[in-house]
């Protein structure tokens, strides 16, 4: 069971109890809430808010794709995952990402909380820009999506 | 042809707009597109370092949002996208 949503910032901000909604379920023992949220400082420079960006269809292809293949990989098939993440605008301390996960134990909570958070860095494209005192901004360095086909 | 080029990322700073036009006479892979998108850099804004290494270090997508390798042809008038590298979360 899966659920996905980029979210404009405009319009919503991301929430937990939805999260909890989707997940919650008799069939599962075992939940795991985890949050990205915008912090103060990165590389020594005082961050006063993020800009996220996405490729949105290839966002949500990618979410799809972390979810299935945690079938064989992980060998996780009894699961709930709730993936929203935000683009636009966010202040300090506001939620950019969310991935809640509900397994029959805890074990494999975990291990898929985790999975999900790292694919999603790796393998979702989505960019951040950050904005600093006295209007300045940039770009984060980020890491190469991978050429499959080459 | 028309290729329109959307910008993502890193990228948007290439344009006020979200995407650029380029009027190519014959086919072209992508390599060789990004050898043009470079020459643009290079015209527009003198070479930009910072902004060679964006087009040097990003992948490109297809109409249909499947990632597409070096070799990919672009035959006609089409709309592709740039994916500088991400980092969300």
């Amino acid at each position: 069971m899966l659920h996905t949503k980029l979210i404009d910032a405009k319009e919503k901000k991301l929430s937990i109890i939805e999260a909890e909604n989707f997940i919650s379920s008799s069939d599962f023992g075992a939940s795991i809430f985890f949050s990205g949220t915008v912090r103060n400082q990165n590389n020594n420079k005082d961050v006063i808010g993020i800009t996220y960006d996405s490729h949105d269809a290839l966002v949500i292809k990618s979410f799809e794709e972390i979810y299935n293949e945690t079938d064989q990989k992980l060998n996780i098939k009894d699961k709930a995952v709730f993936i929203e993440h935000s683009k636009g605008y966010l202040n300090l301390g506001e939620i950019s990402v969310i991935i809640a996960v509900a397994c029959k134990h805890r074990d494999e909570a975990y291990v898929l909380s985790r999975y999900v958070i790292e694919e999603i860095k790796k393998r979702s494209p989505i960019w951040k820009k950050e904005h600093y005192e006295k209007n300045e901004s940039a770009w984060l360095k980020g890491n190469p999506i991978l050429n499959e086909k080459n | 042809m028309k290729i329109i080029l959307e910008l993502f990322g890193a990228s948007r700073d290439f344009s006020q707009k979200d995407y650029l036009e380029f009027e190519i006479k014959d086919q072209i892979s992508i390599k060789d597109f990004k050898e043009k998108l470079l020459t643009f850099i290079d015209e527009k804004f003198k070479g930009n370092n910072d902004f060679k290494k964006i087009i040097q270090s990003s992948v490109f997508c297809s109409e249909k949002n499947e990632i597409i390798s070096d070799n990919y042809k672009i035959l006609k008038d089409q709309k592709i996208g740039i994916i500088p590298p991400i980092g969300g979360g």
